[in-house]
């Protein structure tokens, strides 16, 4: 039975990926119904599989000589992020029936959506770290192809192709650390690693850990490697919701999460994951303030609110980051959806050209503010519960500074999120009237997020207990949903947080005291903080470099035969410089 | 007759069929699409396959098939069945596409009598077990390469690609010939194994080792000595660039594998020398390419970078001693051979839809792929599968073998070899810089006005993309596939360098 | 003394090998850049046979040698022929104008 879920779960989205593909373009309805199927499919099986959680092998498939054996592991951590990949994969597939009702090409966005979904639950759900690497250069992948879906778009095609290359440049940290386990211990195995880090020199495994962390950081859009996701959001809306806030970016904080007990005791790796994540919090929820495009918005949201998470992995409150996980899943899947919706309606993106839609669509103003209030973090939404967990978590794992600077993030949320809401649907109506409220597929997954927002957090328990009875290596405790509850609302710092939401609030509302501060700021963050400039730079670089290397190719008949007697002569010397052996 | 070695006959099946060939298409110069010919050249082929078959298995056995016929002697050994293989698979794959592909050009008759000797030189070059024969075998393949660079003799661009390619090759050539003349001098044999056992680091050695290092190297397309290789890879008919690219000069590479395997004991540099040029190579390839507007000639390009990583792989072996890093780079070339191999065919395909069909011999631009996708399917979808897998993106074969040569480098404990391959991943990135343009112009909706005009592709044009493109995508889940191959062949290179570890 | 035909042997080699690598780089020519490979070559074959001499297998050294000047001449008509084409087809024999293909 574990197996069949376990099949189930990546193997029926890749064959819908491979039989939308060879269905084409011809008949839309079809496509749309088999892309339902296949995908609610897979989500049940990966619901099917949540009761099953176990720390043992489920799978295996040996590949032999140096690529190991493939293993699949549906242990606690690996279930939840595939169940979350699944369903809310399914749930953006349903989204996008009404989405893409006019669009073209749409074999070809549905299948590489769910190559996606269970490329996503293969990483989730491997053992073995070579496996790992390879579905998560395969979400990788999917993401540039679907950001760059539009290709006729310019914007599309650099912003996808920006994203591959920065992953894939943060790859290369996680490929480095699982060549360097193997070649230390001889096996791939996610479990031998665990529990054999400790025999390892000490420089290999503090390498190991710091390449996870530039892998992790690139994909889950950590500073200094996050001005990809922004740049992301030309893909499709429902497949920024999936890919772009619901599941790839949360490979980062998985990784970390699942690596932890390995890598807490190396020097330094805990507080440059907590600094990385604050810092991305901090910086992002800036950046947030300024952005006038509401999915760039939502993006520098998202980098922000995995810096909490990142954060919460980096103190050791890891039940918390993956309560925040899933927590953060569904509200941001919400609020890229109810963004879709408005971006359908009025055909633009723009924030200018929003503004008064709160009357006209009132649907998705009242999904739009649920998803809000889980993003700030505002009691009876999932986001209270696990945002306070983690800076609860913080305080006690963490420096204080460090804390202090996450609770300014959390105003600077509340102070964007009030200014977005503010900005699409209260005022004055600015642009064209939207065509429609929301259509009824759409209403459908929204309205299910809308209560997942609501209500998931009583899943703490279970969520804990599962982790906690699964992860042997990482030493949890589980506490009932009830418990917990009580725990935070006792908590001082709960009701500190609260304040700080309610400062966040006033900020923006007293948004005319800082004027001049906010127009001498303006500038800067809506350049990215010269972080876009330093990408720049290395893109022209590396231009000016290639192209001073082709100036060398003269095509000269001549010219290539003295390249011959310099080969010569340069082999030459190196041979004669090596000596007698 | 039916005493000779099955794997001779892998040799002279070809050879023998090729003056058929040409013979066959004298006296049917009436059909523009030189049925004759086309059929033999693709039995032939098939035929060598047959001998193939059994010769594996012998090899299998461990046996040590052999053959002396006066001066040349021939053995089978794993590197020479792993070279066998590619070029016998890529020319079958090249001799059905070529049928449409060359429809009412002239010559075609020469094109496969020259594609079927240069096939039979390949193979016999990877079993050629002295230095003279190797050069014969190396010299005659280069030989049959030059005419068919230069195929189109109307095209001033081909006439220039196929003269630049033959006076730099003549030149390596010359070289190699020197540094024969040096070694029988010093040894007085030309057995490879005798020389190995009496190489020693005197001065004359080393200025052979040299020699061939750069005579080799020029096929091989080490940078600095790559300059022709953009050219004629660009300018030959697609189904030769998939030759040239995916089999010449790998059969390039394994010559200078074979000589340097003899010579290790000259200089402890060689693991050195060979790394160096491989990053040379990545570096210089990749940044090239990323500069280059025409489809073929980026392909070309990207060989250059992916003779690196061969060469990284191999320079693990001659550093450690463990046959691993040999078998990746092994791995890589059949791989490289078979996503190449795709790369150029379907580049070819688009190519021939959107010029050479309407008698246009203007090259294939990145940005006349716009759009492709909708008019050419198949073939936007074998090049996209071809350029990913070429840039190391997994479930492709080309991830696969990048892997082993990385688990090799880290394997190896050293930490020069550590950062080299750090370096290559960061080439990795680098290439899809360029590769994923390509992609992304095929799926484009708007139709360049080429692909809008474009003419349809004939079917059996598609072939080869489909067998090609299976075998990547099956490569790259179950790499373990041509263990058999990879394997023995990373034995064969190991045993040349002789008991030194 | 008997070691003086064996350095100028060795004194030839190198100085066919340098004169036709001197061509290569300096001739604009198209056939005096085939000449000068032809030039390379027998520097090369000088040396085959005078290997063969140094060994006292001077058949050996001599059938190598005809070996590799019936392939190079082959290389040398074909040189020529494309250098023909190119005449026809191009115009020039100048080395120089045939840079078309580059970078």
């Amino acid at each position: 039975m574990l197996q069949v879920c376990l099949l189930a779960i990546l193997g029926l989205p890749w064959l819908g990926a491979a039989v939308i593909w060879l269905a084409g373009d011809r008949r839309p309805d079809r496509l749309h119904r088999l892309a339902v199927a296949f995908s609610a499919a897979g989500g049940l099986a990966a619901l099917g599989l949540l009761p099953q959680a176990t720390d043992e092998v489920a799978l295996r498939l040996s590949l032999g000589g140096v690529f190991g054996d493939f293993t699949l592991v549906p242990d606690g951590l690996g279930v939840l992020v595939a169940a979350i990949a699944s369903v809310i994969g399914c749930l953006a597939i349903v989204f996008a029936t009404d989405y893409m009702q006019h669009g073209h090409q749409l074999a070809r966005f549905y299948s590489l959506t769910l190559l996606f979904i269970g490329a996503m639950a293969g990483l989730a759900l491997s053992g073995s770290l070579l496996l790992t690497f390879l579905f998560w250069e395969i979400t990788a992948l999917c993401s540039y192809a679907l950001i760059s879906f539009h290709n006729d778009d310019p914007r599309a095609v650099a912003g996808g192709l920006k994203a591959l290359v920065m992953t894939q440049v943060g790859g290369i940290g996680l490929l480095v650390g699982a060549l360097l386990a193997y070649a230390w211990l001889g096996d791939y195995q996610i479990s031998t690693f665990l529990a054999r880090a400790g025999s390892l020199p000490e420089g290999v495994l503090g390498l190991i850990a710091f390449g996870f962390l530039l892998a992790a950081a690139a994909k889950s859009a950590q500073v200094p490697l996050h001005s990809w996701l922004p740049d992301a959001m030309e893909a499709p809306t429902p497949v920024t919701a999936l890919i772009h806030a619901a599941t790839m970016v949360n490979a980062g904080v998985y990784l970390l999460a699942r690596f932890y007990p390995a890598f807490s005791s190396v020097p330094h790796w805990r507080l440059a994951v907590m600094v990385v994540g604050a810092l991305s919090a901090l910086l992002a929820g800036l950046m947030a303030l300024a952005c006038g495009d509401i999915k760039r918005v939502l993006a520098y949201s998202t980098i922000s609110q995995l810096g909490f998470m990142v954060y919460a992995v980096g103190s050791g409150a890891l039940f918390a980051s993956q309560f925040h996980l899933l927590s953060h899943a569904i509200f941001k899947a919400l609020l890229f959806l109810a963004a879709g919706a408005l971006i359908t309606a009025l055909g633009t993106r723009d924030l200018c050209q929003m503004g008064g839609l709160g009357r006209r669509m009132p649907f998705v103003r009242t999904v739009f503010v649920i998803g809000a209030c889980g993003l700030v973090g505002l009691p009876l939404a999932n986001g209270f519960f696990s945002k306070d967990l983690i800076l609860e978590g913080g305080l006690e794992g963490g420096p204080a500074w460090l804390y202090a600077g996450m609770l300014v993030s959390v105003g600077l949320t509340a102070a964007y999120s009030l200014r977005l809401v503010g900005l699409v649907f209260g005022g004055e109506r600015r642009g064209p009237d939207p065509a429609h409220d929301a259509r009824p597929a759409m209403r459908l997954a929204l309205a299910l997020l809308a209560f997942g927002t609501l209500s998931s957090w009583l899943l703490a328990g279970p969520l804990g207990r599962m982790l906690a009875g699964t992860l042997p290596a990482h030493s949890l405790e589980a506490v009932g949903t009830w418990r917990l509850v009580g725990a935070i609302l006792a908590h001082p710092a709960t009701w500190g947080t609260l304040a700080v939401v309610a400062l966040g609030f006033a900020l923006w509302a007293g948004r005319r005291a800082f004027t001049r501060l906010a127009r001498a700021l303006a500038p800067l963050l809506e350049g990215g903080l010269g972080f876009e400039w330093l990408n720049r730079q290395i893109v022209d670089q590396t231009r000016r470099l290639a192209a001073l290397v082709q100036r060398s190719q003269t095509g000269q008949l001549n010219w290539n035969a003295a390249a011959i007697l310099a080969g010569l002569l340069a082999a030459a010397a190196v041979l004669l410089a090596g000596g007698r052996p | 007759m039916s005493s000779l070695p099955a794997f001779v006959w892998m040799i002279l099946v070809p050879l023998l069929a090729a003056p058929l060939v040409y013979l066959a298409g004298r006296l049917d110069r009436r059909s523009g699409l030189a049925r004759w010919p086309y059929g033999l050249t693709v039995l032939a082929l098939a035929a060598a396959w047959g001998a193939f078959v059994p010769a594996a298995a012998s090899l299998a056995r461990g046996a040590a098939p052999a053959f002396r016929l006066g001066a040349v002697s021939l053995q089978l050994d794993g590197l020479g069945l792993l070279l066998a293989a590619v070029a016998l698979s890529l020319g079958l794959c090249v001799a059905l596409y070529s049928g449409p592909y060359l429809q009412g050009e002239p010559g075609q008759e020469k094109f496969y009598a020259l594609l079927l000797l240069m096939i039979a030189m390949i193979v016999g070059l990877g079993c050629a077990t002295d230095l003279f024969n190797l050069w014969v075998w190396f010299e005659a393949m280069a030989v049959s390469s030059y005419l068919l660079v230069a195929f189109y003799c109307q095209q001033p661009a081909s006439l220039e690609a196929g003269f630049k390619y033959l006076v730099q090759s003549a030149a390596g050539s010359a070289l190699v010939v020197a540094g024969i003349a040096l070694v029988f001098g010093v040894s007085g044999t030309l057995d490879l194994a005798a020389i190995g056992a009496a190489a020693g680091p005197t001065p004359a050695y080393l200025a052979a080792g040299v020699l061939f290092l750069v005579g080799f190297g020029v096929k091989a397309a080490l940078v600095p000595l790559h300059t022709w290789l953009p050219d004629a890879h660009s300018q030959a008919p697609s189904g030769i660039s998939a030759m040239l690219s995916g089999v010449v000069i790998e059969a390039g590479l394994v010559a200078l594998l074979r000589v340097v395997g003899a010579l290790l004991e000259v200089s402890p540099s060689w693991p050195v020398l060979l790394a160096g040029f491989g990053a040379l190579n990545m570096l210089a390839g990749n940044l090239l390419a990323l500069r280059q507007t025409q489809v073929k000639r980026l392909l070309a390009y990207s060989s250059v970078a992916h003779i690196g990583y061969m060469l990284l792989g191999l320079a693990i072996t001659f550093a450690s001693g463990e046959p691993l890093g040999a078998q990746g780079s092994l791995f890589h070339l059949v791989n490289h051979g078979l996503m190449k191999g795709l790369a150029f065919l379907a580049a070819g395909g688009l190519l021939y839809g959107l010029y050479i069909a309407a008698g246009d011999h203007g090259p294939l631009q990145v940005a006349d792929l716009a759009g492709a996708s909708r008019h050419y399917p198949l073939a936007a979808l074998a090049l996209s599968l071809a350029v990913l897998g070429l840039g190391g993106l997994p479930p492709l074969a080309g991830f696969m073998s990048k892997w082993q040569i990385f688990v090799a480098g880290f394997q190896s404990g050293d930490p020069w070899l550590m950062a080299l391959v750090v370096f290559a991943a960061a080439n990795s990135a680098l290439s899809l810089a360029y590769y994923a343009p390509l992609i992304n112009a095929m799926y484009r909706l708007e139709p360049s006005a080429r692909v809008a005009g474009g003419r349809r592709l004939p079917k059996v044009l598609g072939l080869p993309l489909v067998g090609l493109g299976l075998a990547v995508v099956v490569l790259g889940v179950w790499p373990g596939l041509l263990d058999w191959l990879t394997g023995p062949a990373a034995g064969a290179v190991l045993s040349s360098l002789g008991g030194s570890f | 003394m008997s070691l003086a035909p064996l350095q100028i042997a060795v004194l030839g080699v190198i100085g066919l090998l340098g004169a036709g690598f001197y061509g290569l780089l300096a001739g604009r020519n198209l056939i005096k850049i085939v000449v000068a490979l032809q030039v390379l070559v027998k520097g090369a074959l000088l040396g085959l046979v005078a290997a063969g001499s140094v060994k006292g297998q001077v058949a050996l050294g001599e059938s190598l040698a005809v070996t590799v000047i019936v392939a190079d001449t082959i290389v040398a008509v074909m040189g020529i022929a494309l250098g023909v084409q190119i005449r026809r087809r191009v115009g020039t024999l100048d080395v120089k104008e045939l840079s078309k293909l580059r970078g």
